[in-house]
């Protein structure tokens, strides 16, 4: 029961820490103070409060997103594993579900940004839009070999690759990880595929795609992008964190990844510059290599003696 | 299974009972009849789906066909189901869709009697169990369908449509011949009892007739490379019948697939791995070219194509588990694949007949000239809203179910210990995911560039109103079922497993995992459901105040409607992604001089298939027989010596033979 609280907590809460840490990072790496971690908590907060300003040429559409983003976002980390245990709903194949229900809200947030009739947006949406048709197949592909191995079709043969592969183990994992590693770099638009900082529309994906909401609407689809980059952090988790710790030890051990990852990202966003756009695709299309890679060491695994 | 007759009878006849009547009551005589022929169809499919009792009746029509056995047993009579609904929502939305061709059209009567024609055939196609009879009810349905295609045939374009469909047509219809005639040769009569007894002994001989039979069905059902009729038949059809023709009419095609299927205990491995291949291939195609379509209709068209590869990937992997022995496999991939076809042609004929009432306000298919119809057709655009997240897969809606069904068989079907087994599912599962995102970006941009937005020409300014009730009614019904199926699966999944057993030829299995799994996922779906629902009424009761301002557009407060996202910027990024797999023609005027007085830009993107198949067939074919024209001289006296010196052939040639 304490661990299902804490569960909760987490999907509440550390997105938003995640979020400050990657800010004061950079704020680190550029030699500033930076602002205070919890500063996006306050942000949402301050934000929850605010009118609304809203286009006139948008629709019901623009409105209900917003809504259909967070639920989706809250509803998908019912079915990963967080902090040192399954997943609440833990159903065999259920990161299909998982990827659906992802794919549902931003199916709402890629039309939700065209509503505006927006140029910038169009631009936007059409880009994140492209880029998930690279990520998925790759992700689908990676776990499916990962569940082949094990013959368990949940989250929970994350686990258990280095049990079930023998010597290839170690390799599986570099490459499970690298994949997991970019795919967050991709959908939670950090350099170098999107640059959240910066000041010109033309350059922006993610961004670009909100430029119209506000208030409230702004605030839940900053959440749902934060928890977004939680949940698939956590499966970089499900890898690492070894099993059978004691339940406070690997939940300290989870925050303490969360924490880790989120400090990579701003160093990798402090160290390097985005990619050009139209070699976006090419760092993205490393993903589906390694996702080759990897059903390569299972086959070989499994049928290479 | 008299009903069943009585059924089909009144939709034989409703058409010319229709046309007897005034213009004003024509269509609605027609829906009324067609309604009493679906129950009466309908009653004997619900009793074998239920009760699992088959139905059989044996008419003889000595001396021409012998003795014709039909039968309905659970493959027949879900196929009963899905045609009688589907089509009477067809029938019932033409009512309005027909208005304004009611005084235009002179042929509107031919049109009437077609119609229930095309339905009757067809479900005299499913439940026949003779081949010789098949064909025949087959090729009334590929001719009503031509008929009804060629409505609007004072256009060009419509009947050059109709005879390249008709042509393929009958194409297919040579193999379907080749494979049946494999099988009467060798059982000694058209029964189809008969073909599976010889078939079960003679596995060698069963996968050639599946081989021939794969392509003459699969060039009905779509099958990439089999598929070229399909973009070009569909949007020159009025929209019901094209809602007709993908959602049911292509089935059959899926239908002979399967019923050649269950003819034999397993297929031989090499088959099931090209069934897989051929689906996996046709998924990727069929959406790839919907992506670069800016006609609505043809842009649905190339997403028929997809989703018969999805039925088809869940039908290769219940091969798969076939030819492997896996029978827990084989069932759950074939009750995937056949959820799919219900659900394929709920979501796909809700879609075509939102885009008829898009058709009949605007009077263009182009999406390119459209935008901003959701603020004057709400009600179309939310029904397109749902039919296009159904198509997308996405839970909760009832597409994702059947796709959630088929990855659930890829992925038992990984613990086939076997190296090819393996590869093949994983690239499968890959190919699915890739065909589900990538059906995202072709629907977000079609609805987003329909809908959405503001209007980008005068067509997309005219609609004042939404269509009419008699459309709106049969869209809110199958958009209905597009929840309901979502919601509670576990239903459907036991009423699919009755038919996919008929088709792995084994007794009804207990699949307990699967069942379970439903019954999870309702429970989210419903929760997910009500999660949305509660935010949504927390949001708006409790909103701020709400500012109307322009759309922000980076300090540059004059943009108009043109300068919108377009269709094609939108799939731009993509489609440069993937330049090869495209022929590309751009029609380009630069901006020229000082102060350029035009200049346009427009890009259309072939079918790779037609620009590199199929054109040079159709040019070899006319240069070869042109070297013939020679023999049609006009003149009676040759042709007489034509058919002299053919009867003389004859007759030697039977003489050497016999």
């Amino acid at each position: 029961m304490a661990i299902k609280i804490l569960n909760i907590l987490i999907v509440l809460f550390v997105p938003f820490l995640m979020l400050g840490i990657i800010k004061k990072t950079k704020a680190f790496w550029g030699g500033r103070y930076g602002a205070s971690i919890f500063q996006p908590l306050y942000d949402f907060v301050k934000l929850m409060k605010k009118d609304f300003v809203i286009s006139k040429t948008t629709s019901g559409v623009f409105r209900i997103t917003p809504v259909i983003v967070i639920a989706s976002a809250l509803f998908a980390a019912l079915f990963v594993p967080l902090a040192s245990s399954s997943a609440i709903i833990n159903i065999e194949a259920g990161f299909v579900v998982f990827a659906y229900v992802l794919s549902f809200s931003k199916f709402f947030s890629l039309i939700g940004a065209m509503d505006t009739g927006s140029s910038f947006e169009g631009m936007g949406a059409s880009r994140e839009a492209c880029f998930t048709t690279i990520v998925e197949p790759a992700f689908f592909m990676l776990l499916a070999s990962i569940m082949a191995l094990s013959g368990n079709y949940t989250f929970d043969a994350l686990g258990k690759i280095v049990e079930n592969s023998g010597g290839y183990g170690i390799l599986i994992c570099i490459f499970a990880l690298l994949v997991l590693f970019i795919m967050i770099l991709t959908e939670g638009s950090r350099v170098p595929v999107d640059d959240p900082a910066t000041h010109l529309e033309l350059t922006m994906i993610h961004e670009v795609m909100i430029l119209d909401n506000s208030a409230s609407d702004l605030a839940l689809i900053t959440w749902a992008s934060g928890i977004k980059m939680l949940l698939l952090s956590s499966l970089i988790a499900a890898i690492v964190i070894p099993q059978g710790l004691s339940m406070w030890a690997s939940a300290a051990a989870y925050l303490g990844l969360m924490f880790l990852i989120s400090v990579i990202i701003g160093t990798i966003e402090s160290a390097t510059a985005r990619i050009r756009m139209s070699h976006v695709f090419e760092f993205i299309f490393i993903m589906s290599s390694f996702a080759l890679i990897v059903l390569s060491l299972v086959a070989a695994r499994m049928f290479g003696g | 299974m008299n009903i069943f007759f009585i059924g089909i009878l009144i939709f034989i006849l409703s058409g010319f009972i229709a046309s007897i009547f005034n213009k004003k009551n024509k269509v609605t005589v027609l829906a009324i009849l067609c309604f009493v022929g679906s129950l009466l169809c309908l009653k004997p499919a619900f009793n074998v789906l239920f009760d699992g009792q088959n139905l059989t009746a044996q008419y003889d029509f000595n001396p021409v066909f012998g003795t014709v056995n039909f039968a309905l047993d659970s493959l027949s009579a879900f196929f009963v189901l899905v045609i009688c609904v589907m089509s009477l929502m067809g029938v019932i939305y033409s009512k309005g869709y027909l208005k304004p061709y009611l005084d235009k059209v002179k042929n509107i009567n031919s049109h009437l009697i077609f119609l229930p024609l095309l339905i009757a055939s067809m479900l005299l196609v499913v439940s026949c169990q003779n081949a010789f009879a098949f064909l025949i009810f087959w090729e009334i349905m590929s001719l009503s369908s031509f008929f009804l295609v060629i409505f609007e045939n004072e256009k060009k374009e419509v009947l050059k449509a109709g005879i390249k469909y008709l042509v393929f047509m009958h194409i297919s219809v040579i193999f379907i011949i080749i494979a049946f005639a494999l099988c009467a040769i060798n059982a000694g009569g058209y029964d189809f009892n008969l073909f599976a007894q010889v078939l079960k002994e003679n596995s060698h001989l069963a996968n050639l007739v599946f081989a021939f039979a794969f392509i003459g069905f699969g060039t009905k059902a779509g099958f990439v490379p089999f598929h070229n009729w399909l973009p070009d038949a569909h949007p020159a059809a009025p929209s019901h019948v094209s809602a007709i023709m993908s959602g049911v009419m292509i089935k059959t095609g899926v239908y002979g697939i399967l019923r050649v299927l269950s003819f034999y205990a397993a297929p031989s491995k090499a088959l099931a791995f090209a069934v897989l291949i051929i689906s996996v291939i046709s998924a990727l195609y069929g959406v790839l070219y919907a992506i670069t379509q800016h006609d609505l209709k043809r842009l649905l068209a190339y997403h028929s194509i997809e989703n018969i590869g999805i039925i088809g990937i869940g039908a290769g992997v219940g091969m798969l588990g076939l030819a492997y022995g896996q029978m827990q496999i084989a069932l759950i991939g074939f009750a995937g694949a056949i959820l799919h076809i219900l659900n394929h042609s709920i979501f796909k004929e809700l879609l075509f007949l939102s885009a008829g009432s898009v058709y009949i306000k605007t009077h263009t298919r182009d999406i390119e000239i459209l935008g901003g119809l959701i603020k004057s057709m709400p009600f179309s655009a939310v029904l397109f809203l749902i039919g296009s997240v159904a198509i997308c897969a996405l839970p909760p809606f009832n597409g994702f179910i059947s796709e959630f069904l088929i990855y659930f068989s890829m992925l038992k079907g990984l613990a086939i210990k076997d190296f090819f087994v393996l590869v093949a599912l994983l690239f499968s599962i890959a190919g699915l995911a890739l065909v589900g995102t990538m059906a995202v970006l072709c629907f977000t941009k079609a609805f987003s560039i329909i809908f959405l937005g503001m209007p980008r020409s005068e067509n997309a300014q005219a609609p004042t109103s939404d269509s009419e009730k008699s459309m709106l009614l049969p869209m809110g019904f199958l958009a209905l079922l597009t929840i309901l199926i979502g919601v509670f699966p576990q239903y459907i999944f036991d009423i699919v497993l009755k038919p996919a057993s008929v088709v792995a030829n084994t007794s009804i299995m207990p699949v307990r995992t699967c069942a379970d799994l439903m019954q999870t996922i309702s429970l989210c779906a419903f929760g997910f459901i009500a999660f949305i629902l509660v935010l949504m009424v927390i949001k708006f009761k409790f909103s701020n105040k709400v500012i109307m301002h322009e759309t922000w557009g980076c300090g540059y407060d004059r943009a108009n409607n043109r300068m919108q996202y377009s269709a094609s910027s939108y799939a731009s990024p993509f489609l440069s992604m993937l330049k090869p797999l495209f022929k590309k023609i751009f029609d380009i005027e630069k901006p020229k001089q000082l102060f350029p007085k035009s200049a346009h830009f427009s890009l259309h993107i072939d079918d790779i298939e037609e620009a590199y198949v199929i054109n040079p067939l159709v040019k070899f074919d006319e240069w070869f027989l042109s070297k013939f024209e020679a023999m049609q001289s006009g003149n009676i006296q040759s042709y007489i010596k034509y058919g002299l010196i053919f009867l003389v052939l004859i007759i030697i040639g039977s003489l050497f033979i016999g």
